[in-house]
């Protein structure tokens, strides 16, 4: 599984969305991903691509679009 | 004796005297694996809790960092989860105290004191709940207030206002991690035996003479109010303050 397929996987597994919606999503634009899915996001794919987010990151992890370019900070190609 | 803490792991900072120490001795009697934080490595406190460490037979290990440099805590957190074990107990124990008339006390001063005293803890309470909810553990996060954060006496514009917030932010906590099983008490010591104390000889008669016991606190003592915070004793208990002070009423 390359990594847009494990991206992709945390967010529709945690947030039960279709890969298709998945460009379009945004934080709180569904009841799933609120403040507490939005952690539970954050926790998976720090285990999944072993990094830390900081915590400014997190409050800017705003779309799925975004979430890719913050992951590029940490040295992941998305 | 049953040990209230056995297999659990905790954190505990300010670890290297006093009320921190005590409270790693406590957690080791009863059978938690500890990550002693201290500022800077100390031959004799690495000595001690090695000591410690086999006589209690739980692993202690000593975490260096300095509580006003993020970066610091950052790679402390760091090395810490590098260990892939659950964190299931915090104890933000480590402070910095002062004393000075508010027309004394300079705004570097204040903002010193909230450095180490409140935005220590809070970005590193961040970065061990973030942890927690990944292992989904009951974990149980203590702040160590002090009663002068709810008293307000004089001369504590800076030291009582950091206290103040700490305990707020417990309270916070503890409202947006109950749902996950995490709970979030403060302690708020009275006066208490150890190096912290800026009082001198009188002072420190007359605030004993105040307390019902008419005695000073030992670290024991605020260390068994945390062992119970960090038990499954108080597992119905959150978003409390607990006051360790001898009956300042």
């Amino acid at each position: 599984m390359n990594n847009l397929e494990k991206y992709n996987k945390a967010f529709m597994e945690i947030l039960n969305v279709a890969e298709l919606d998945l460009e379009s999503l945004e934080y709180q634009k569904i009841s799933a991903w609120d403040s507490v899915g939005h952690m539970q996001l954050i926790a998976a794919l720090e285990d999944i691509f072993d990094i830390m987010f900081d915590t400014d990151d997190i409050i800017d992890f705003s779309s799925y679009v975004k979430g890719k370019e913050l992951i590029a900070k940490y040295g992941v190609t998305i | 004796m049953e040990k209230l803490l056995k297999g659990k792991n905790a954190i505990v900072t300010g670890a290297r005297k006093g009320i921190g120490y005590a409270i790693v001795e406590s957690f080791a009697e009863n059978g938690a694996n500890i990550w002693a934080c201290i500022r800077a490595e100390d031959s004799d406190f690495s000595a001690n809790v090695a000591e410690m460490s086999k006589k209690y037979g739980v692993r202690i290990k000593p975490i260096y960092f300095d509580l006003s440099n993020e970066e610091q805590i950052k790679f402390a957190f760091k090395e810490i989860m590098q260990e892939k074990v659950p964190i299931d107990i915090l104890v933000n124990n480590a402070g910095i105290t002062h004393r000075a008339l508010f027309q004394m006390t300079s705004l570097k001063t204040v903002k010193e004191i909230f450095e180490v005293d409140f935005f220590a803890p809070f970005l590193f309470t961040q970065m061990v709940v973030k942890a927690m909810l990944k292992s989904k553990v009951q974990g149980s996060i203590i702040n160590i207030s002090s009663t002068s954060g709810l008293d307000c006496d004089g001369g504590r514009s800076a030291y009582g206002s950091a206290k103040s917030a700490l305990t707020c932010f417990s309270r916070v906590l503890a409202e947006e991690l109950g749902l996950q099983g995490i709970r979030v008490n403060s302690i708020a010591p009275g006066i208490t035996d150890t190096s912290l104390i800026t009082l001198n000889k009188e002072q420190i008669t007359q605030i004993v003479s105040e307390t019902a016991l008419k005695k000073m606190g030992t670290p024991k003592d605020i260390a068994n109010g945390a062992l119970f915070f960090a038990s499954d004793l108080s597992s119905f208990i959150t978003g409390q303050v607990l006051r360790i002070d001898g009956g300042l009423l």
